[in-house]
């Protein structure tokens, strides 16, 4: 499980952000996950309560959201889920194609005051 | 009860360490160092191919390796037993490295005259792929024994390498292993990818690896 590193990083990169705007308080951390990533939902969430623990995020809520996967053909151009097609375009069967969203990890917003 | 609301943050968990990579290349542009991360599963030959590496070019250019295991310095010892200059990383229980781990590792090691730094990055073919080292070109290594399938489990890191070596060929025969399988995978996901089957135990195919080796060294220092 590699999650646990990189979500104490983003605890540290929401508490600069709250302390920047002045937040006191906050209530839900809302974090985008792209199909594609190595960063597994699950297993996010299950580290979140350690990388949390005495830091302003304690007692938060994490809530995540997925991006779904997204291909363009090389050769019609049209984009499909590269992980609902097997990695072949569902309109010309070609089976070359470039990865154009599905990596992303985000920080959307936190819920706070 | 409190007025809550919602803050847009819209950061990428990646940004700050692309931002930093960046600037980190640009200075190894600036100094004329070469910076290649090699990447690959445990035990896929990383070590071996940069001894066979040293080997090749060693008399040509002048060569320094950042050596990154988990928690042993088994892998800098064995390098600077060739007498190349070799610095071991700790990654502090981090399965990657990033920009900033990778920059403290070269100014420990000097940059001073170096004009290729090799870095082994930590065995994993995961998250090494989202974190980028500020590296001139990324490298991996596929060995035989892992299967020609590789591409369709780790999409990210094939899509992103300049170079793919397909190492440990002398054990060909004991596998299943089927070569025009794994290009079709590969360049799939990555047109421009370049692949060079190698055997770091025999040196088979290292010829070809230095040569592309030597021609991205040449252009990093000419396209200043
Ligand atoms: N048959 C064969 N064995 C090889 C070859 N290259 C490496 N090996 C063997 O594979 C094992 C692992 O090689 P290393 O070079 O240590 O691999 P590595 O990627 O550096 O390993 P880690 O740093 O532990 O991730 C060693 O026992 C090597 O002798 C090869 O081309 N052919
Ligand atoms: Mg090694
Ligand atoms: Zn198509």
């Amino acid at each position: 499980m590699h999650e646990l590193g990189v979500v104490i990083d983003i605890v540290k990169k929401v508490e600069n952000i709250a302390r920047a705007n002045s937040l006191t308080t906050i209530d839900t951390l809302v974090l985008q996950i792209g199909e594609l990533s190595s960063m597994i939902p699950r297993y996010v969430e299950s580290c979140y309560p350690a990388a949390v623990d005495g830091t302003m995020l304690e007692a938060t809520n994490l809530r995540i959201e997925i991006l779904p996967a997204a291909a363009r053909c090389r050769k019609c151009s049209s984009v499909f889920n590269p992980l609902k097609h097997e990695d072949c375009c569902p309109h010309c069967s070609a089976k070359e194609a470039d990865i154009t969203a599905g990596r992303e990890f985000m920080i959307k917003e936190i819920i706070a005051c | 009860m409190k007025d809550f609301k919602v803050i847009e943050i819209k950061k990428s968990v990646y940004e700050s360490n692309d931002k930093e990579a960046e600037s980190l290349r640009q200075e190894l542009k600036d100094q004329e160092l070469f910076l290649l991360n090699l990447m690959s599963s445990p035990g896929s030959g990383k070590t071996s191919t940069v001894l066979r590496t040293i080997e090749a070019l060693g008399e040509e250019m002048r060569i320094g390796v950042l050596e990154a295991d988990l928690d042993s310095s088994v892998d800098a010892g064995t390098v600077a037993e060739t007498g190349t200059k070799v610095i071991q990383l700790h990654s502090g229980g981090m399965c990657h490295l990033d920009a900033l781990m990778t920059r403290e590792g070269i100014e420990a090691l000097g940059t001073e005259g170096l004009d290729l730094a090799i870095l082994e990055n930590i065995g994993n073919l995961i998250c090494t792929a989202e974190y980028d080292t500020g590296a001139a070109k990324n490298a991996m290594i596929l060995s035989v024994p892992e299967g020609h399938d590789k591409p369709l489990k780790y999409p990210i890191m094939f899509s992103m390498v300049d170079v793919l070596l397909v190492n440990k060929i002398d054990a060909m025969d004991f596998f299943d292993f089927d070569m025009s399988k794994l290009t079709e995978y590969v360049t799939r996901l990555n047109k421009d990818i370049k692949i060079i089957p190698i055997s770091a135990k025999t040196g088979e195919g290292i010829d070809q690896w230095a040569d592309w080796l030597r021609n991205e060294v040449k252009n990093w220092k000419q396209n200043k």
